[in-house]
């Protein structure tokens, strides 16, 4: 493996510049949602007139409605002034979205709006030496005072792509292990750019949401985590706990991934594609979280703009969405593990079958391959997924119709590839 | 010459290695196909650093979010390496997308007007430390740094192509759109989505200059005309609930004017199963939706 290497400034950027093309983005948006207008039920509207629903961002006292816009995935610029039409006022992008033609559409809109002073925009800078799989480790190591070179660079670069002279909120993208949240070149730049007036508020931004935000309240700097939650991790406790004491110290936090990967499940083979109400249902129960200011869901048609809008001004679930919530067929469709725990007496090998399914869960609805390891690291000897392996097949049912026997599976696929390292 | 057999001889002994970890059959078959994209022997003073190939279900593993855009276009097969020769350090992504229009499509999508774009495949594009280009169903992407790096990756570039040999060309409607005041490396290719609505894909896209102003041809593709006709009627009911409609018999049979406040103003028409929208239309430019409607017959 090489150490620092000795490259000069050019090198150095053209390599940044070169990952930023084939750069890691902050997991998986919802925008394949919908894609068949005629065949899809109706998506709910939103209602111009109806108020949204505000709630405050930690100590940073922006108040915001519940419902944002994440444009990573947009490249029709007539849906963010459709969005502020609508009452959308919070705009998150991020450097690598689109090779940076997020932020210039961004910027390209908000200054034609004439609305910059009106709404809140976030964007995201990511370290050096993420360009690979994120669950290995990089070849390539920096320096402290490479990173901050490097943050300093493409945080210039975002502001002229974004056409103004600060953002509201800057965030350390994808820091997805403790030592990306805690980088010190990465916390010297952003400490920087905060002093220059140039990032109002400095936040992080993570797939593993209970460590980020522990790490977040011990360090004391971000004022604001954007974090992974959905239904998904409803039986998490833990990180339930952990969300509501980082806001009773004041960290702002915002949601991403808010509808566990959109319509389409992240392994088409787990479950049918969910309908407009499972969308809004999903939504609404992140959002029942107090806790959480504001989601961001992805979103590249109107239709979807109107359908998560429509949440921002009334969280009560409609019938369809209490059905879809409590109805066993519709969620295990949604193939979420409820942790029951009944199919354990299934396995003649009393394999830790619930565990293995939160694994699961970490590895492909999160994509955190290193937290699925650190999951089924404690798994008692012989109740692992090893012992998975003299079963040509797994014989445990889920009575909520789960398919263990495919996500056992595609565990052992991950595990053979080995991907799957704490 | 000797450089670029040692890459690609990386290539293929990278290659082999990855597909003992894959499974299925139709895997193994898709990583056979792209296996013979690059020639052999091995030479001895190299190595490989990372290798992979990935899938739809898996690209995110390597890319994450930005895997998306690849799954929404069809991604079948990404063939990842990072390799070490001598002095430089390249990684090669060739992405196996299905198909030439949704090559293309992703391709396009990554692709600013403004690169400095080389004769390779049916389109490439270089600067420093990279050169991404486009051929037949494959988007390469390469990326290096160190010494003489560029003349590396176009050197591999080249033997790929060669190596593809298959259709370096872009798809062949793109070819049939007015070429007058067209903007080279505008066209796009859309799938999904185009101008925010669902009803609207697939589409290919391509900007038409007049002075300091922009004009974009979307040419909607259906499956047939009452299809196309049907598209039309729900851009009617989108711009009459949302703004302004008229129709344009000036233009053609059944052709509209619209118009929002977010979206601008669009004219449109059918033809046979296309539906042709002028979006942002300057003076003089519904001629050119008359020329694509005339050369889509």
């Amino acid at each position: 493996m090489e150490k620092f290497h000795s490259w000069n400034r050019r090198d150095f950027i053209a390599r940044v510049m070169g990952s930023l093309a084939a750069s890691p983005l902050l997991g998986r948006s919802d925008f394949l949602f919908g894609q068949s207008a005629k065949s899809a039920p109706a998506a709910p509207k939103a209602d111009a007139s109806a108020k949204p629903i505000y709630r405050t961002l930690g100590r940073t006292s922006i108040s915001l409605p519940i419902v944002s816009m994440g444009v990573m995935n947009a490249d029709v610029p007539g849906l963010i002034p459709r969005s502020y039409q609508l009452g959308i006022r919070h705009f998150d992008t991020a450097a690598v979205y689109q090779q940076g033609r997020n932020e210039e559409m961004v910027g390209r809109m908000i200054k034609e709006m004439g609305v910059r002073d009106k709404v809140i925009i976030s964007t995201k800078v990511a370290r050096p030496g993420r360009s690979r799989d994120r669950n290995q480790t990089s070849s390539l190591t920096y320096s402290p005072a490479e990173v901050k070179a490097n943050l300093l660079d493409i945080f210039q670069g975002s502001l002229k792509r974004l056409q103004m002279d600060h953002v509201d909120i800057l965030y350390n993208h994808a820091a997805d292990s403790v030592a990306e949240v805690n980088s010190e070149g990465t916390l010297e730049a952003m400490a920087a750019l905060k002093k220059e007036g140039k990032a109002r508020f400095l936040g992080v931004s993570s797939h593993r949401p209970e460590m980020v935000l522990k790490e977040a309240m011990k360090l004391g700097v971000y004022d604001v985590v954007l974090i992974t939650i959905n239904f998904t991790m409803a039986s998490d406790e833990e990180l339930l706990r952990t969300i509501d004491e980082a806001a009773k110290k004041g960290i702002g936090i915002v949601a991403m991934k808010t509808q566990a990967g959109g319509a389409l499940r992240p392994d088409p083979k787990l479950g049918k594609p969910l309908t407009p109400a499972s969308q809004t249902a999903l939504l609404k129960w992140v959002l029942h979280h107090e806790s959480i200011t504001t989601a961001i869901p992805g979103y590249t048609t109107y239709e979807q703009l109107e359908q998560n809008f429509s949440v921002a001004s009334n969280l009560a679930y409609t019938t369809e969405e209490k059905e879809f919530l409590s109805d066993k067929n519709a969620v295990a469709n949604a193939q979420f593990c409820a942790q029951c725990g009944q199919c354990r007496p299934d396995c003649p090998q009393g394999v830790d079958i619930p565990q293995l399914m939160r694994s699961h869960m970490y590895a492909v609805q999160y994509s955190n391959h290193s937290l699925a390891a650190e999951t089924m690291a404690p798994i008692a000897s012989g109740k692992g997924l090893a012992t998975c392996e003299s079963c040509e097949s797994c014989r445990a049912t889920c009575r909520h119709s789960v398919n263990i026997a495919r996500k056992i599976e595609h565990l052992k696929k991950l595990a053979s590839s080995g991907v799957l390292q704490a | 010459m000797f450089r670029s057999l040692t890459l690609l001889s990386i290539l293929l002994a990278a290659s082999v290695g990855a597909m003992c970890a894959q499974r299925t059959a139709e895997q193994d078959s898709n990583h056979q196909e792209m296996v013979k994209l690059v020639p052999e022997p091995l030479p001895a003073d190299t190595a490989v650093k990372y290798k992979a190939f990935y899938g739809p279900d898996n690209l995110y593993e390597y890319m994450d979010g930005a895997a998306d855009i690849f799954v929404l276009y069809g991604v079948r097969t990404l063939l990842h390496l990072e390799l070490r020769a001598k002095a430089a350090d390249i990684t090669a992504d060739v992405f196996d997308m299905g198909s030439p229009d949704t090559a293309f499509g992703v391709y396009a999508a990554e692709r600013s007007p403004d690169f400095h774009f080389i004769a390779m495949g049916a389109e490439g594009y270089q600067y420093e430390g990279m050169l991404n280009f486009l051929q037949d169903r494959y988007y390469v992407k390469l990326l290096g740094f160190g010494d003489g790096v560029d003349a590396e990756l176009e050197s591999l570039a080249r033997e790929l192509s060669a190596r593809i040999g298959a259709n370096p060309t872009l798809p062949k409607l793109l070819g049939r759109l007015p070429a007058e005041n067209r903007k080279p490396h505008s066209e796009q290719y859309m799938p999904t989505n185009p101008l925010g609505h669902a009803f609207l894909g697939p589409a290919y896209v391509a900007a038409y200059g007049a002075g300091d102003q922009e004009s974009k041809l979307f040419v909607t593709v259906a499956r047939e005309a009452s299809d196309a006709q049907e598209r039309l009627k729900q851009l009617e009911a989108h711009f009459a609930k949302t703004g302004l409609l008229k129709p344009a018999p000036e233009l053609g049979e059944g052709a509209i004017r619209a118009s929002n406040s977010f979206e601008g103003s669009v004219l449109a028409q059918t033809k046979g199963r296309y539906l042709i929208l002028l979006v942002n239309p300057v003076k003089g430019s519904e001629q050119l939706l008359k020329n694509a409607a005339a050369s889509l017959e």
